[in-house]
């Protein structure tokens, strides 16, 4: 993307005023968006993200820049305007001068996209939205928004340590809304299917599968009285039902929140903070699912990281910046949106593992509880742990069988808790995708687990 | 890729306007510019310095009465044909719009959002104020632990709009703000809370006084006691009063209503919430944080009132939902970013005051629930239906006065059914960080989960 002999330059000058560390970002990203209501098409757009973000270290504290001219003139005078930006500019440290001899890091190719999209006509995109259209148009759902994004983002990661990286990475997704109505009743429902692959993601009938599920969760809920209000115990399902580990706990096991001490998992390595029928991971090395990564946004590539096994936590997660404040191994999960963030320690397929239990079993040993079965989003408060997400389509569970639908409800709790809490895992994992927002902007996450049951969860709902 | 020259952002709109009108196509250009800088102080030094500068172009072509839309960050001339070819094909693809029209609209009011400028601002000051958060909230009280969070914004700003019919107009604006969230804690329980200040002044700011708001929130949190399930009478306080309103403004806007997404879709002229509700929406408010001369369209300003003493009057429009509707826009036009595609989003979205104050109006509560934040909203609320499930912070009240903090709860409703139900609003209006503005209001139930 750029000539190695600049990026070397603009390094260099960028360093003249005594950073330890000097890093540079670039991307070059075409996306796709397509918006079809009611089956006809609404907005057809996307565009060109172009930009380069420059990154000091003077000891962990961090000066960050980034600019659209991503010519010579234009990065040399960033880089030259960060130099002063301590207001000590001017003086050339030694370790500023001299060229760079990269090193090319040994490419991990983890897999390959094989129908790239931008060698894909929009007519044959919009024809897998339409699709999910049509699936979704089933009992009483009256509207429908489909949304077809792919995005195909290329990228170049430089720094003073000689690391030189290159990648491009390919996602699509298909985000389907229905919403049922009849007289005064309306619900809604969302299903959001995305991965790390080309056109490919959406061969057999996955377009289909998109629309009928967002349709079932609008009509399950059309009718639905209100959940109840208080403590009770909840089974919540696998795929997206995932969301409750990563906000209860994945955002804690960051560390970002970890080197400031604004996590209340801060000390406790190789201690028991969860159940021990619960073991984490955050892998973001699962061929095309839709928040891995060959490489991270700071060149370090991608990798399996074990948080937490039989409930003793084991690792944090942790990025080049996190690494130096904490002194914790990095794992490759220096991430952020585009160039106009900095990278900071974030998840990328986030789950519980199998336990040994069915679906059935967990919701057989609840007498008067919730079935949280699908999941909207949530958010957590790393200083405190507190958390909140919200159940999409719900379920009374009365003496050990799914009874009446109820409304989409709050669960609110508290992390640290919560986690020694889970006390019964099933063995049907499976994964969801969203889009997690933090420091470092919006990117790609799965979440996932099996079916998990929580001895005692705080329900929003009317009392 | 190659380096390939930039254009000036005032090139880039004429290059492209000027390709329009050879391939004879009507063409809007929806452009930005800023520069801003970040100051983050932790542990007593600047744990982050950011500076930025970031330009772009969003292009709405209107070819065969259809909007095909692209973007480009790319200034080149080759990046920006490449957009304008994208558009032009995009809007092949797209339904024709029967009501789609560019035109060079009326001129908007003259304001100024600049203000003095940060031209005369040095990097040392802006690194004080950040410094000085922190140090002000670690001084404060012994139970601050950390502050985790303080961080010091500006920004200078240019939003320009042009069309092939004439249109050409631009407005510069500027920010300056401060955030900080301390952590307190006090016998095992950790508590943190955010305060901010916004203004279009460097001088305004006042670091101390934000940093002693934010700890006095978080330690007023210390000793919560579990939340009783139920339904109960409550004050909601300003900030989450305005939180709650822009969350559900959605269901003002003519877009939702003609998609069938409002629940107020069919309630024109009617009674939506107590006698004492009037809302209105006001870009040309002098303070306002959303305020601006014109709308993503190079509409003018103007203030509308939606809701008189509860009887819903009108929706926000663009021109083109306008149109459909048979009014007139109201200049709501809006783009997230020239990335965006043109929608219609409120500016200073406000729930006009009443009288009394808070203590007045928990004196009127008596015994209940004070609400003073909710969080998750982005899936706790949904506007579709008005429904509400979320994380809630609060107190509660006895005899009038603040009895003691809430451990976390819950709160559900609708929002319909909220505004029904409001007995009393007062006088001590307060902007959240989402622009919209409310006083606190009192509100003769709502439903609570906690213990």
């Amino acid at each position: 993307m750029l000539d190695r002999e600049l990026v070397s330059e603009v390094l260099s000058v960028a360093r003249a005023g005594g950073a330890d560390f000097a890093e540079l970002f670039m991307e070059d990203t075409v996306t796709t968006n397509l918006h079809l209501l009611q089956g006809k098409v609404k907005d057809a757009g996307g565009g060109n993200i172009y930009g380069a973000g420059l990154r000091l270290f003077y000891g962990t504290n961090v000066v960050y820049a980034y600019t659209n001219d991503c010519t010579r003139e234009g990065l040399l005078e960033v880089a030259r305007a960060m130099a002063r930006a301590r207001g000590q500019g001017g003086e050339v440290d030694a370790r500023g001068a001299g060229g760079l001899d990269f090193r090319s890091l040994d490419a991990q190719k983890l897999w390959n996209v094989r129908e790239h999209p931008l060698r894909t006509s929009k007519q044959a995109k919009l024809e897998i939205a339409r699709r999910a259209y049509g699936a979704a148009r089933v009992g009483h759902v009256k509207t429908v928004d489909v949304t077809y994004i792919d995005v195909a983002q290329r990228i170049l990661v430089a720094n003073s340590l000689g690391d030189w990286s290159e990648d491009e990475r390919v996602r699509s997704r298909l985000m389907v809304s229905a919403i049922a109505e009849d007289g005064s009743d309306r619900a809604t429902g969302y299903n959001g299917p995305g991965a790390a692959l080309g056109m490919e993601f959406f061969d057999g009938d996955l377009p289909e599968r998109a629309g009928a599920e967002a349709a079932r969760i609008a009509n399950a809920m059309l009718r639905a009285g209100y959940a109840p209000a208080g403590k009770l115990p909840v089974v919540i399902g696998n795929a997206f039902g995932g969301v409750i580990f990563h906000e209860a706990c994945g955002h804690i096991l960051e560390t970002t929140s970890v080197a400031k001490k604004a996590s209340v998992f801060a000390d406790k390595l190789g201690e028991k903070i969860a159940h021990e029928s619960v073991s984490a991971v955050d892998d973001g090395t699962i061929p095309g699912a839709w928040g891995s990564i060959n490489v991270d946004d700071e060149a370090t590539p991608s990798e399996r990281t074990v948080l937490i096994e039989n409930g003793v936590l084991k690792s944090f997660m942790v990025d080049r910046l996190g690494e130096l404040q904490t002194g914790y191994r990095r794992t490759g999960s220096g991430r952020r949106q585009d160039y106009t963030f900095a990278p900071t320690s974030r998840m990328r397929n986030t789950f519980i593992l199998e336990g040994d239990k069915t679906p059935e079993e967990l919701i057989a040993g609840v007498e008067f509880g919730l079935y949280a079965r699908t999941m909207g989003g949530g958010s957590v408060s790393p200083g405190t742990g507190d958390y909140n997400f919200s159940v999409n389509e719900g379920y009374l569970i009365r003496n050990g069988e799914i009874a009446e639908p109820v409304r989409g409800a709050a669960l609110v709790g508290n992390g640290a808790q919560d986690l020694l809490n889970i006390v019964g895992v099933a063995k049907d994992l499976s994964r969801g995708q969203g889009m997690c927002g933090s420091l470092s902007g919006s990117i790609p996450t799965d979440v996932g687990q099996p079916h998990i049951l929580v001895s005692e969860i705080t329900v929003g709902g009317r009392a | 890729m190659t380096a390939n020259t930039q254009l000036k952002f005032e090139e880039a709109r004429s290059f492209l306007l000027s390709l329009a009108k050879e391939r004879g196509v009507q063409l809007e250009v929806f452009a930005q510019r800023g520069t801003e800088t970040t100051v983050q102080a932790f542990g007593g030094q600047v744990s982050e310095f950011k500076l930025s500068s970031k330009q772009g172009v969003g292009l709405r072509a209107l070819s065969n009465g259809a909007w095909g839309y692209a973007y480009t960050e790319n200034l080149s001339r080759d990046a920006l044909s490449r957009a304008f070819r994208s558009a032009v094909e995009n809007a092949e693809l797209v339904e024709p719009a029967p009501h789609a029209v560019l035109a060079a609209h009326a001129e908007p009011p003259a304001m100024d959002l600049f203000g003095e400028g940060l031209s005369g601002v040095t990097v040392e000051r802006k690194v004080a104020v950040a410094l000085r958060l922190e140090q002000a909230a670690k001084e404060s009280d012994a139970r601050v632990v950390t502050v985790p969070y303080a961080e010091y914004s500006d920004g200078e700003s240019e939003t320009a709009v042009a069309n092939t019919e004439g249109l050409d107009r631009a407005f510069k604006e500027l920010h300056a703000y401060q955030y900080l969230g301390p952590l307190v804690a006090e016998d095992g329980q950790n508590k943190m809370k955010m305060a901010f200040q916004v203004t279009r002044e460097f001088e305004e700011l006042d670091p101390t006084a934000t940093a002693l708001e934010a700890t006095r929130k978080a330690l007023a949190l210390l000793g919560a006691r579990p939340a009783p399930s139920g339904v109960f009478p409550a004050v909601i306080e300003n900030e989450c009063m305005a939180l709650l309103l822009a969350v559900f403004s959605g269901i003002f806007s003519g877009k939702m209503v003609e998609e069938g997404k409002s629940p107020l879709a069919s309630k024109l002229g009617e009674r939506i919430g107590s006698d004492l509700v009037t809302i209105l929406d006001d870009a040309t408010l002098e303070r306002g944080l959303s305020s601006r001369p014109f709308d993503a369209e190079g509409y003018p300003s103007a203030p509308v009132t939606l809701v008189q003493g509860g009887e819903l009057r009108g929706f926000l429009h663009n021109t083109e939902t306008a149109a459909k509707a048979g009014v007139s826009s109201t200049g709501h036009a809006s783009r997230p970013s020239y990335k965006g595609t043109v929608g219609v989003s409120p500016t200073n979205f406000v729930l006009a005051s009443g009288e009394g104050t808070r203590d007045d109006l928990l004196t009127q509560l008596g015994t209940g629930l004070l609400l003073t934040d909710v969080q998750g909203v982005h899936a706790g609320a949904n506007p579709i239906t008005g429904e509400f499930s979320l994380q809630a912070e609060g107190f509660w009240v006895e005899n009038g006065v603040v009895a003691y903090p809430l451990d976390v709860f819950t709160v559900a409703g609708n929002f319909l059914d909220l505004l029904r139900s409001v007995e009393a609003v007062g006088s001590d209006t307060k902007m959240s960080i989402y622009g919209a503005i409310a006083p606190s209001v009192r509100i003769s139930s709502i439903n609570v989960g906690g213990q």
